[in-house]
């Protein structure tokens, strides 16, 4: 790992760092004093050159920033969650001020995520359990989804410009669909128990012949939509496990498991550059690339002398290509560059650190 | 937004707890819980001819607040709140606890309260304790509750209503007569007289195996106290440490020679509905963080309380109410609960809410309940939290949930966990 570059944020801790759209030099880091309990937040906007990483803007906000995302329309423009439940809008052409502020959610917003395909509207989830969608140009929310419990995590699908996920406290993923009628379920098509095996007599077994232990409801911190196979998504979150999921089978439990990270997971990132690889970060201050397996033949299981040769109800597990352990804190965010030979990756964590680094120094040996 | 609740968010989020919440998270052990150090109860005796018919109120409660401070070794001027729950005495008994708690040996830094939430008031005092904890008030406190039924008993309890409260029908209930009220709603919700003759002779034969195992010894704190024999007129010392309303050998059948109380054709009787008692109850609580800086030991921690109100009338359906509030505030279930105290004002009430809650018999009040040994109403609250806590320490289980109902209409219950 020779070749990695860092940025330090002193006195700020991150929450997420993301890689400009428009540019592979460019990317932007969100991030809170105090850990983000207490004080107020930074946005750094960061420039690769021959130099390593420069402080190219950073803008103040009065209290802490847990997440961000690029405007789609505007180059120079992005958009903040704040603990305050305000949401940011930012331009780089413009002074310290944001030039936009959305006020709307009741506790700590910490997601947003910006439409990839029509470009006009972004969303935002929050602790008071809801998920807002916005246009840019108005100050108040174009629809309100209640969700009920805290929620972590909201995305637009990247095929589809009227779906909606989300993922919460209360172990489950909702999937909305805005081109169904505002019946009494506000647009809910799918809600999927994360925690639940498939069905089954038995509980299932992993593909490497131990049984399936993740059937207890946990926290989901983050989730992301596989770019290339547009009915899949992957979830993470407080029992350590990444499981993906088919939208189109909600009762049919996880696709994979990928187990590996010691703490909660944190942040997810599927690769833009190959359909089974995603990255995740942890509080057990571990980035790791895993591939779901579903480039692989399928495997057959191991035989397991405590198991019942009939039970079929069988979870594939994933592989981790690499493990990144250079961070000392959490690891909090972690973003895939669009652009170059596919790999590079930045992450950043609660040691006020980010750094930009190749995912296939990971992979040899 | 506050910085403690996003703290605590990170925390559960860290401490590896699989779960959403429920039991596993109830569980969990955090530095700003509430906890309960000591929780100590005098024995409970008959109203008029026990153990504690001379003694005065507010020397039931010196006796048990100088058993906090023996039993816990604490420095008295840690503690700067008392709560006092106490429903008969005049005045709210404010100048009385106050001055307990200088004989039981407080510095007068210590500040003393009392309140009235009727047969609740020894929960509130504990559950206003662990609030003004929570909120930075105070670090540490008691709470507690007292009653002399035997002293302090009588039609002076309530004044006469008003006109104006009269010309309201749901406030003239108010002043119902708790036994004529509760006669006519175990008719209007037929509950059997068999049924609660069960109940009540249950009561009775689980409090007399109880003590007869010994199982109040860890929660009684023996009492030194003056006695007037009633055949010699003689005044003795004598020390109270054993309750002196549980009967061995009651049977449903026993209990159904005796006459009903309120009405002809009535179901309730003295065997059936709570003892007239004397008792005093102390809790010791502060933040874990505290009570492990002072070397105190922990017996279990208070997790939330809920308060609601229901029609006058039918004041005995409170718990059945209140339960399901609390597990709504605690995000448990009913099946997360190892042991639940119920106040026993009367059987027909107890049984009624029991049922329709669909709580398990063997899950109910273990060690027997008011029917068996008393309810002197301002202690009741706060005795339930020795009864509780040691029960669970003994049986090795770990969540139970307090209840009762409340005169006038209302119910409350709490949450607490065994450690």
């Amino acid at each position: 790992m020779a070749s990695m570059l860092e940025f330090r944020t002193p006195g700020f801790n991150p929450y997420a760092v993301k890689y400009s759209p428009y540019y592979d030099s460019r990317l932007a880091v969100a991030a809170s004093a105090h850990y983000g309990i207490v004080g107020n937040g930074r946005l750094f906007v960061l420039g690769l050159g021959p130099g390593g990483i420069q402080l190219e803007r950073a803008f103040e906000t009065n209290d802490a920033q847990y997440d961000l995302v690029w405007s789609e329309i505007n180059e120079n423009q992005l958009l903040v969650a704040c603990g305050d439940g305000s949401l940011k809008l930012f331009d780089l052409a413009a002074g310290d001020f944001p030039i936009m502020s959305f006020s709307e959610h009741k506790r700590e917003a910490f997601s947003v995520c910006w439409n990839p395909i029509t470009k006009d509207s972004f969303i935002s989830s929050s602790w008071d359990g809801t998920v807002k969608i916005w246009s840019p140009s108005r100050p108040t929310s174009l629809k309100t989804l209640p969700v009920g419990t805290c929620t972590y995590s909201a995305c637009f699908s990247p095929t589809n410009p009227a779906i909606i996920s989300c993922v919460s406290s209360d172990s489950h993923i909702r999937i909305f669909d805005l081109r169904t009628p505002v019946s009494a379920k506000y647009h809910l098509v799918s809600i999927i128990p994360a925690h639940a095996p498939p069905p089954g007599p038995t509980l299932p077994l992993l593909s490497t012949g131990e049984v399936f232990a993740g059937n207890v409801p946990a926290e989901i911190l983050t989730h992301d939509w596989n770019k290339y196979r547009d009915t899949v998504l992957a979830t993470g979150g407080v029992d350590r496990l990444v499981r993906t999921f088919d939208v189109r089978n909600p009762a049919g439990g996880p696709l994979a498991v990928l187990p590996g990270h010691e703490y909660a997971v944190r942040r997810l990132a599927w690769s833009p550059h190959a359909s089974d690889v995603l990255a995740t970060a942890s509080y057990d201050m571990t980035v790791r690339v895993w591939s779901d397996g579903s480039q692989l033949q399928p495997r057959r299981p191991p035989e397991h002398p405590n198991s019942n040769s009939n039970n079929t109800n069988i979870i594939p597990v994933g592989t981790q290509l690499g493990l990144m352990n250079r961070h000392a804190e959490f690891a909090t965010g972690v973003d895939w560059c669009l652009f170059g030979a596919g790999g590079w990756l930045a992450s950043a964590g609660w040691d006020q650190r980010v750094l930009v680094w190749d995912a296939h120094s990971l992979l040899r040996g | 937004m506050g910085a403690l609740d996003r703290l605590s968010q990170l925390g559960n989020q860290l401490s590896g707890g699989a779960i959403a919440g429920g039991r596993a998270k109830l569980l969990e052990k955090h530095p700003d819980d509430i906890v309960v150090t000591v929780a100590l109860r005098t024995a409970i005796t008959k109203g008029g001819k026990g153990g504690f018919k001379d003694t005065h109120a507010a020397d039931l409660m010196a006796g048990a607040l100088k058993g906090i401070i023996d039993r816990s070794k604490i420095d008295p001027a840690l503690v700067e709140d008392i709560v006092v729950g106490t429903v008969l005495a005049p005045g709210g008994g404010a100048t009385e606890m106050r001055a307990a708690a200088l004989v039981a040996g407080f510095p007068e830094s210590t500040a003393v309260r009392t309140l009235n939430r009727q047969c609740s008031s020894g929960l509130q005092a504990c559950v206003d304790i662990a609030n003004q904890i929570r909120a930075g008030m105070i670090e540490v406190g008691i709470g507690a509750g007292v009653e002399s039924m035997s002293l302090q008993y009588g039609p002076a309890a309530v004044t006469e209503f008003s006109d104006l409260l009269e010309s309201h029908p749901q406030a003239a209930n108010c002043k119902v007569p708790m036994g004529v009220l509760s006669e006519q709603m175990a008719k209007d919700r037929n509950i059997t007289r068999a049924s609660q003759d069960a109940f009540a002779a249950a009561s009775f034969q689980k409090a007399a195996k109880a003590q007869a195992a010994g199982l109040f010894k860890e929660e009684i704190l023996p009492l030194k106290v003056k006695f007037e024999d009633p055949k010699s007129g003689e005044t003795k010392e004598i020390v109270v440490d054993r309750d002196d309303g549980i009967r061995d050998g009651v049977t449903a059948e026993s209990l159904g020679k005796i006459r009903p109380a309120f009405a002809k054709d009535g179901s309730i009787h003295a065997g059936n509905a709570s003892q007239v008692s004397d008792g005093a109850a102390a809790v010791l609580m502060m933040k874990r963080s505290t009570a492990e800086r002072l070397g105190q030991p922990v017996l279990g921690k208070f997790v939330a309380a809920s308060v609601v109100g229901v029609p006058p009338l039918l004041m005995g359906i409170g718990p059945w109410k209140a339960i399901p509030k609390v597990f709504e505030l605690t995000g448990i279930t009913k099946d997360d609960v190892d042991i639940f105290e119920i106040n026993e004002a009367f059987a027909s009430q107890c049984l009624w809410c029991a049922n329709e809650l669909g709580l398990p018999p063997e899950k109910i009040n273990p060690k027997g309940g008011a029917i068996a040994f008393g309810h002197p109403l301002g202690c009741t609250g706060a005795r339930q939290v020795s009864t509780l806590l040691y029960e669970l320490r003994r049986t090795g289980k770990k969540v139970g949930v307090t209840s009762m109902c409340v005169g006038t209409g209302m119910g409350m219950a709490a949450v607490w966990v065994a450690e």
